[in-house]
């Protein structure tokens, strides 16, 4: 303690060193040129965690049923994609595909395996009425074809910290591709949890993936039809509520995790209500595109059907109609402008655009914006209904 | 495309944002461009369900209150800004585990700080007012050095001013050890040591100082809208003043003429002329953008001598029950298991150091009604604790890591708040290497330490990285890191530059 206390002395002639000493070093190290950033360890990381976009090749199709196909993506290696990148179950990944002069993006959850990552990501696809990509892709999309698809995103993913030990899965129609991850990652032992997974389909023909489903034999994972329509040995009949839930739940804690069509989620979250699960609880997977704005609880309607929109973006000018129950990505989207997006459902921030002049409506649910977006005037276009003319200014 | 523009601004972070305001304000036509899709850099913010998370940046020194306005107020008043901020009373809790470990909570204002000190280390009185006369010794010399225009008489330095030569010239802990500090109260004195990103045995003293002034005198200022805020509201009064951005717009290239002088950047596939570039990208980038004859030897060689500063880990938490609720009662603490902040940097791999804030207790509305967020720091310094990530298992470190974390803190602070989170995020070295770019993922730009403090820097400005056509400014340049540093860095080189082009510009 006394050497502790000892005051040292120090001489303030060591300031004139300061300059000499920095010249020295400076001469002394080495006049090679910068090293390249990917040679650092986190960059490196980065950029095979997070590219700004992959390379892919699509490998086999195959119809799962009627409307729905599984399309396999490899990495183009002749592009510089040597290997996809890592995600965990029940992410997704955005598609661009092209069709004549117009760039479309759409994200799909990958159900393949997160053991697999390096070699392949694979993608479930229904055809809906209407529907330019997936038009696209049932259409026009073939083996060998070269696409672009994003880095792994979104927060569908089971978090050991966050989540209960049991998950229990509601699925509806093609929502059951995050699952489908979710069940290979718990086999291949990268997630460690158990799952139980309702599976809602209108009718027995419409469930996807009965093969892997019908065969899976592990103590952690157990799987529940639930059918609308058409009885089957073994099934629930009608569709997933509140009851059925509480049959299949363990006594003690548990996390809803949710995935299917719109209405679901609002289905779900009233009979999650019912069993008086935690918000923590209970977690639904990105939406997508809001087709219902007038579904929801803020709802309010406009005063035109239509309004013009002018859109900035750092080459061009485009004016175009933008309906009043439409998004004003899809309006752009109409009108051939390539705007930035990933989740189309208000969370990812990738549409992030300024607002210069109008009013648009953000439905609550879907506002994934910051506070100060909202003060400054900025909007996620994805989620943003018209409700004056606008001008919008996006970052492409 | 070509583009024409008087000052092209690389990179939109706080030194980039500030330039482009003030050089716009001055009447000159300004053009930022940004790699990603926000402005910000590391002031910036993401959304998690109910929750908005601080990305980094959630207080700033030297805010001071609108009566008594800090420097970092009336820079953001002169920009034009209408960010608003809150202040904070409370320094900081520290909590040293273990034996002779200690827990003490500090308060700002300069009774309140001594009153606070001496209650835990009641023997320090005298160190403490030889302390507080070379803090005002040293104030007195940069106005009397500011007086000479930076060219101060040497004797009247020596003979007047000593204490301040000395603290300029000597590290941390030695200017501490020499007014008769003993190592417990060095260790809480130094505790602001990772703010700067090196421990007390390297750190510049008078460096040092500065900020605890600017902490003791006016507390921390916390934006209202997150710091995010802050970077809109530059956004918005660039805009104001005729200014532009170009987001997703990333810098491949630097451009010279046959002189060496910069001339203009690329970027995806444009070229935008400018009288002068201002970079918010580190040096270490610009130079590998610019080709190897195009830059001065002796600037390569310092950036060949200078190590990286400190890049992080951050676990984010939303927690579903209210501070009050979960027992958090403080702002910042800052928790070790080591003595020293020698030891606490050094040992990166066994928490050696991190810091828990909880912004519900500054700001009240920073999460939902009946809800809190919780962010712990981890200061990444030798880059251990990520040995052995690859890209495969990358996610399940990241659950690791936060497992840890908040296990120990809820036995170091005797909380339990597992059942409560909602929404958890990580961030990594990993994660800053996306967003900014910068080697190693610093967002500290080069360490300060020893012969690269703030005290040789600034000795040698005007002496380096002086490229025609080219100035820096960000964390990274000559003041060294630190948010408010960083915006007032901004503000000086598009001085300088304003001033190169001839002044304000009225045409
Ligand atoms: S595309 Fe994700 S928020 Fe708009």
């Amino acid at each position: 303690m006394a050497e502790d206390k000892k005051r040292i002395k120090l001489n303030m002639g060591k300031f004139l060193k300061i300059i000499p000493e920095r010249l020295k070093r400076i001469k002394n190290s080495s006049d090679d040129d910068m090293k390249p950033l990917y040679s650092y360890k986190p960059n490196a990381l980065a950029a095979a965690i997070h590219p700004k976009e992959q390379f892919v090749i699509v490998g086999n199709i195959e119809k799962l049923c009627s409307d729905t196909l599984l399309f396999t993506l490899l990495p183009d290696k002749e592009k510089g994609t040597s290997s996809l990148s890592p995600f965990q179950a029940g992410q997704y990944i955005s598609v661009s595909v092209s069709s004549g002069k117009r760039t479309y993006s759409r994200p799909y959850s990958i159900c393949s395996s997160p053991s697999e990552f390096a070699d392949k990501y694979q993608i479930a696809v229904k055809r809906t009425d209407g529907g330019v990509v997936t038009g696209i892709l049932h259409e026009e999309i073939k083996q060998n074809d070269k696409l672009t698809v994003s880095d792994p995103c979104g927060s569908f993913t089971y978090e050991p910290l966050r989540d209960a030990k049991t998950v229990i899965g509601c699925a509806g129609g093609v929502g059951i591709t995050p699952f489908i991850s979710m069940i290979r990652a718990v086999k291949d032992g990268m997630e460690d949890f158990s799952l139980t997974l309702l599976y809602g389909c209108k009718k027995p023909q419409d469930a996807l993936f009965r093969d892997l489903l019908d065969k899976i034999n592990d103590p952690r994972i157990k799987i529940v039809y639930v059918f609308e329509e058409g009885a089957e040995d073994n099934c629930e009949k009608g569709i997933i509520n509140a009851e059925l839930i509480k049959k299949y739940a363990p006594a003690d804690k548990y996390s809803l995790f949710v995935c299917g069509p719109h209405n679901m989620y609002t289905h779900i979250e009233k009979e999650a209500e019912k069993l008086g699960i935690r918000r923590k609880y209970l977690r639904e997977d990105a939406r997508g595109q809001m087709i219902h704005p007038e579904k929801e609880p803020d709802f309010y309607p406009a005063e035109n059907g239509d309004y013009a929109v002018t859109v900035i973006s750092s080459s061009a000018k485009t004016e175009l109609r933008c309906k009043s129950g439409e998004t004003l990505l899809s309006a752009m989207e109409r009108a051939g402008v390539t705007a930035p997006s990933r989740c189309r459902s208000g969370e990812c921030g990738f549409c992030h655009s300024r607002l210069v002049s109008g009013v648009c409506y953000t439905p609550a649910r879907a506002d994934g914006r910051r506070a100060a977006d909202k003060v400054y005037g900025y909007v996620h276009p994805c989620c943003a209904f018209p409700r004056s003319d606008i001008v919008i200014e996006i970052k492409a | 495309m070509r583009y024409d523009h008087d000052i092209i601004v690389v990179g939109a972070g706080n030194g980039g944002l500030a330039a482009a305001c003030r050089a716009a304000g001055a009447g000159y036509d300004v053009a930022v461009l940004e790699k990603h899709n926000l402005a910000g850099g590391v002031a910036s913010s993401f959304v998690r369900g109910r929750f908005e998370f601080e990305a980094s940046l959630h207080e700033l020194c030297d805010v001071g209150s609108e009566d008594d306005p800090g420097d970092v107020r009336k820079l953001f008043t002169e920009l034009d800004s209408d960010a608003r901020f809150i202040n904070e009373k409370n320094l900081f809790r520290a909590i040293v585990t273990g034996r002779d470990g200690y827990d003490v909570t500090l308060s700002a204002g300069r009774e309140n700080f001594r009153k606070s000190l001496l209650k835990v280390c009641p023997g320090c009185e005298k160190s403490l007012d030889r302390l507080a006369s070379m803090l005002d010794r040293t104030s007195e010399a940069l106005a009397y050095n500011d007086s000479k225009k930076g060219k101060p008489n040497k004797l009247v330095m020596m003979f007047k001013y000593g204490k301040f030569l000395i603290s300029a010239s000597h590290s941390l802990d030695d200017v501490l050890r020499s007014l008769g500090f003993n190592s417990r109260e060095r260790s809480i004195l130094e505790t602001y040591w990772s703010y700067l990103g090196v421990p007390a045995d390297e750190l510049n003293a008078f460096h040092y100082f500065e900020m605890l002034k600017g902490y003791i005198r006016h507390g921390a200022g916390i934006p209202l809208l997150k710091s995010y805020g802050l970077s809109l509201s530059l956004c918005d009064s660039l805009l104001r003043r005729g200014g532009s951005i170009r987001y997703n717009c990333e810098v491949t290239e630097f451009i010279f003429d046959s002189q060496k002088k910069v001339i203009g950047v690329r970027a995806g596939g444009d070229e935008y002329y400018a009288k002068h570039v201002i970079s918010n990208v580190i040096p270490h980038n610009v130079f590998g953008m610019s080709g190897k004859n195009n830059v001065p030897e002796k600037d390569r060689r310092l950036l060949n001598a200078r190590k990286f500063g400190m890049s992080f880990i951050c676990i984010y938490l939303g927690l579903d029950k209210s501070a009050e609720e979960l027992g958090i009662k403080d702002y910042t603490v800052f928790i070790s298991h080591r003595k020293t902040s020698r030891l606490q940097y050094d040992d990166e791999e066994n928490m050696g150091f991190y810091v828990v804030n909880c912004l519900n207790l500054a700001v009240s509305e920073a999460s939902p009604e009946g809800t809190c967020s919780l962010f712990i720091t981890v200061p990444v310094t030798n880059g251990k604790l990520m040995r052995g990530v690859k890209p495969e298992n990358y996610y399940k470190f990241k659950q690791r890591i936060a497992e840890k974390y908040v296990d120990d803190l809820c036995s170091v602070l005797g909380i339990d708040i597992r059942e409560n989170i909602e929404e958890i995020s990580v961030a990594t070295p990993v994660t800053f290497a996306r967003y900014f770019g910068s080697p190693d993922g610093t967002a500290y730009g080069y360490r300060l330490s020893g012969w690269d403090g703030l005290m040789a820097r600034m000795l040698s400005k005007g002496t380096e990285l002086d490229i025609e056509g080219l100035t820096f400014c960000g964390g990274h340049a000559s003041s060294g890191d630190g948010f408010g540093v960083s915006y007032r860095s901004g503000v000086e080189a598009a001085d300088e530059v304003i001033s190169k082009l001839g002044g304000k510009n009225d045409g």
